[in-house]
């Protein structure tokens, strides 16, 4: 059996950033509490930019949310708390600590919440899996879509004294961080380009993606205990 | 075609982001409704507050668009207070119209505000030119948004008999395939209806879940739908699902689809509507910025007299599918 | 006790003799007639209406005409402006047009108008409305409200498949691939309604036609006293092809506390062996739902 582990190249800006890079990067064994810090930074930084933001959850704020990337070995625990909102990189989440959970692929959701897509569309498309309470999922995405994130402008521009914990964190969250540079709209374009692909062709299909996913997780999660 | 009337594009707006997007895009007026169960679309995280409203109807005068807001529930007895302050909010900050479906609403919104703009919501289903006679004669309505049960002849039959009253008509979206505001399915299933609660088939009483063939759609405890891996999903409307009847299996009221009439519009025109309605204030930004992109080029094509141009919105209709609905007399 | 209009799609000589039997046996005292749902089953029953309306009014019961739902087409509106324009008897609007046509005369508002609060109650009082029967999905307090403060009569549905929905599109014929043009009429197949399964084969709705109707059949037999208190005056039977002479004198013995609405209850469950019963919304509750209950779902929580 093939071992699935693409390498990272460094310096790669203008190469697509492609789910299969990212897949790369991520299928090197690391401990989730690694990235945290680069996720906290981030979640700062697009609050402090949009600081009303989870004021439209209303009375769900209390409502944690599993996201899901399914091509990364990690998922993210969402609190959209009004005020004190948390973004927790899990290893794994059980369906019973959230209210619901969103399922995709990590372009999508970043293209989902930068407003680039349309998440009616992806889910009619199949290509976002929803679970849970329906209503919460709503709030959260009517949440992040009203507040017209830029996700990585947001975070570009708001890191800037952040640097240094993101720097921090070891050569994974730097480089999902650090290496984009100044180039702003190359990395976005580059990030989100399958993700804006799938929803103008209707091509993606989310099942047989999970199952590869699956497989692919499975293995990654075994190597990330044996190297934690 | 240059002696025709320039019609309205009015587009949707659930949040500030989107308000941008529609005007941004080219709308000429752009739709929304208080962060309350006094309008239509009131869905977990949507609508605005009364801060959201004035900075919107700012962006939105300072680049000549107007800012439509819909209070077209209908009141709760026992406390009218709540539609009451809607209307008296929206006329103060400045709106340009209200849409409003409760006739004692129009009429205490005709009473108190008698120099505001009132149009009649396509939830009072005003569908002959008796009921929209009323309307403007009692109550000094302005415009109507048709119910989409008409034809497009039907439709440039009715206007020259109800003019100066305006017609406001669905160019795209969601479709109701049930006369607007008369229909109670979703209360029946969930208890929570357009008419008292502002929520169709609400998310909160939905759930999917996984099985063998696939994923099923369930609202209030019904199967509304079930959809093999692969296929296209829809959201479970009540009647956009498959169901069984005399031992056969299908979308009994409707497929899930979205109404288009891109191709349409230079009829719609010649038929002498005021105002062309696009459906959506609960879906993102992308899709407002998208399909008001699309009708604002149909609108000056048709204008200009060119041909429409072709646009693909596949990617943002429900099921993937279009229809012109109620305009053709065949889908009856 | 009002006798709704027949709903569904009976062969006129069956619509004549059920309002015939209805005329010489039904305790009721007020009978509907009209088409109510699609306008092209009207002209089949028009030979009949003077039969029926003398027969009727000679057993001593009000008659009201009631209007078609859904009036689109001008031959549509002109059957409503004479409608409208009837001497002699009490006219019910079924859709804002012909109670606009009706104002100034005594008139009903239908169950399809939406009447959901104070304000509109009142707006259609002063254009001569001396009843309403109010739409099927509003709970007991709001009923409650809206008896207290009118000078109309309140009228409640009480029995029988709800109507939920009206459209221009006609489902009976959708459903055997047929347009609502040539439509052959087979809505008339249905004298209760298509009955409408989910996949799981659960029984959900009921096609009429245009109309979408509950497959559970309304029996607020349980709240008819509790009601009357609210100041609800009448109570609306709607037709189905089960004994409703029969189905009257339950809802009666029990309106008049001659008999114990469990009792009347079990009694209605043999006259309707197939029916299922709903009484959801009148407890503000989903309206599929049957709550006998009272702990469970209050019909006048905090009271």
């Amino acid at each position: 059996m093939s071992n699935p582990s693409p390498r990272l190249e460094p310096k790669s800006g203008h190469a697509p950033f492609s789910p299969a890079l990212l897949l790369g990067l991520a299928l090197r064994p690391v401990r989730p509490s690694l990235l945290q810090p680069a996720f906290d930074a981030g979640l700062r930084a697009v609050v402090r930019r949009h600081p009303d933001m989870f004021e439209r959850m209303g009375s769900f704020g209390d409502a944690a949310v599993c996201l899901d990337p399914v091509d990364l070995p990690f998922v993210l625990l969402m609190e959209p708390h009004a005020t004190e909102p948390r973004l927790t990189v899990r290893a794994s989440i059980e369906p019973e600590e959230v209210s619901a959970t969103i399922r995709g692929p990590m372009a999508t959701l970043i293209a989902l919440a930068e407003g680039r897509v349309d998440g009616d569309a992806l889910f009619f498309s199949r290509e976002l899996v929803v679970e849970g309470d329906t209503e919460v999922i709503v709030a959260l995405r009517n949440a992040i879509d009203g507040a017209g994130l830029d996700l990585m402008g947001d975070l570009l521009r708001g890191l800037g004294p952040f640097a240094g914990p993101v720097r921090g964190v070891g050569n994974l969250a730097a480089s999902l961080f650090g290496w984009v540079g100044d180039e702003v709209e190359s990395l976005r374009r580059s990030l989100i380009a399958r993700a804006l692909a799938a929803a103008d062709a209707q091509n993606a299909r989310l099942a047989e993606l999970e199952a590869e996913v699956a497989s692919l997780r499975k293995q990654v999660r075994a190597k990330g205990r044996a190297a934690s | 075609m240059s002696d025709l009337e320039r019609p309205e594009l009015v587009c949707p707006a659930g949040t500030p982001a989107a308000l941008q997007s529609a005007v941004d895009a080219g709308a000429d007026a752009v739709y929304l409704g208080f962060r309350d169960e006094t309008n239509a679309r009131n869905f977990p995280g949507l609508n605005f507050n009364r801060k959201e409203l004035e900075a919107g109807i700012a962006y939105a005068h300072e680049r000549g668009a107007k800012i439509l807001v819909a209070i077209n529930t209908f009141p709760r007895a026992g406390t009218p207070e709540i539609w009451h302050k809607a209307v008296d909010d929206a006329v103060t900050l400045g709106a340009d119209a209200l849409i409003l479906a409760d006739i004692g609403l129009i009429g205490y919104a005709a009473r108190t505000h008698p120099q505001a703009r009132l149009h009649l919501s396509v939830q009072a289903a005003a569908s002959n030119p008796e009921s929209i006679r009323f309307y403007a004669e009692r109550f000094g309505v302005r415009r109507v948004v048709l119910p989409r049960v008409l034809t497009v002849q039907e439709i440039a039959a009715l206007n020259p008999r109800i003019r100066p009253v305006e017609t406001e008509v669905f160019v795209f979206g969601g479709l109701c395939v049930m006369a607007e505001g008369r229909c109670a399915l979703s209360s029946y299933a969930t208890g929570r209806s357009p008419n008292m609660n502002g929520v169709c088939s609400p998310a909160g009483h939905v759930r999917y879940v996984e099985t063998a063939e696939g994923i099923s759609s369930e609202l209030g405890g019904f199967t509304i739908n079930r959809f093999g891996r692969g296929e296209q999903a829809g959201y479970p409307t009540l009647c956009k699902g498959r169901f069984q009847a005399h031992g056969k299996t299908s979308y009994l009221f409707e497929e899930p689809t979205s109404l288009n009439t891109l191709a349409m519009l230079p009829d719609l025109i010649k038929a002498g509507v005021t105002a062309f309605k696009i459906e959506g204030r609960q879906r993102g930004r992308a899709y407002v910025g998208a399909v008001v992109r699309a009708f604002r080029a149909g609108v000056d094509a048709a204008l200009a007299g060119k041909p429409m141009p072709e646009i693909n919105l596949d990617d943002i209709t429900e099921g993937g599918r279009q229809t012109t609905g109620a305009y053709e007399r065949a889908w009856r | 006790m009002t006798l709704g209009p027949v709903l569904f799609n009976w062969s006129p000589e069956a619509w004549r003799d059920f309002h015939f039997r209805i005329a010489d046996e039904a305790d009721v005292d007020t009978v509907c007639l009209g088409e109510v749902v699609c306008s092209k089953r009207l002209p089949f029953l028009m030979p009949h209406f003077p039969d029926v309306i003398e027969r009727l009014t000679k057993a001593g019961k009000e008659v009201v005409l009631s209007s078609l739902a859904l009036i689109m087409t001008d031959r549509e509106l002109e059957q409503a402006r004479e409608l409208a324009a009837t001497e002699g008897l009490l006219v019910e609007a079924n859709d804002v047009s012909v109670a606009s046509l009706r104002a100034g005369r005594p008139f009903v508002v239908g169950p399809m108008v939406n009447v959901y609060n104070e304000g509109t109650l009142a707006a259609f009082e002063e254009m001569g409305a001396s009843r309403v029967c109010l739409p099927a999905e509003l709970p007991a307090p709001v009923i409650k409200i809206l008896a207290e403060g009118t000078k109309a009569e309140i009228e409640v549905q009480a029995f029988g498949r709800l109507p939920l929905a009206i459209s221009a599109r006609c489902y009976a014929a959708r459903a055997r691939n047929l347009a609502k043009d040539s439509c052959q009429y087979v809505c008339n197949l249905d004298p209760d309604g298509m009955e409408v399964d989910t996949l799981d084969d659960e029984p959900f709705l009921a096609v009429n036609g245009t109309q979408t109707m509950s497959y559970h059949y309304l029996n607020l037999l349980f709240e008819l006293t509790a009601l009357r208190k609210a100041g609800v005056k009448r109570f609306r039977l709607w037709p189905q092809t089960v004994d409703m002479v029969a189905v009257a004198a339950l809802f009666r013995a029990v309106a008049n506390g001659a008999m114990d609405p469990a009792e009347a209850s079990a009694r209605l469950t043999g006259l309707c062996p197939d029916a299922e019963f709903a009484n959801g919304y009148i407890r503000g509750r989903e309206g599929h739902v049957f709550i006998d209950d009272d702990g469970d779902a209050p019909l006048f929580p905090g009271d």
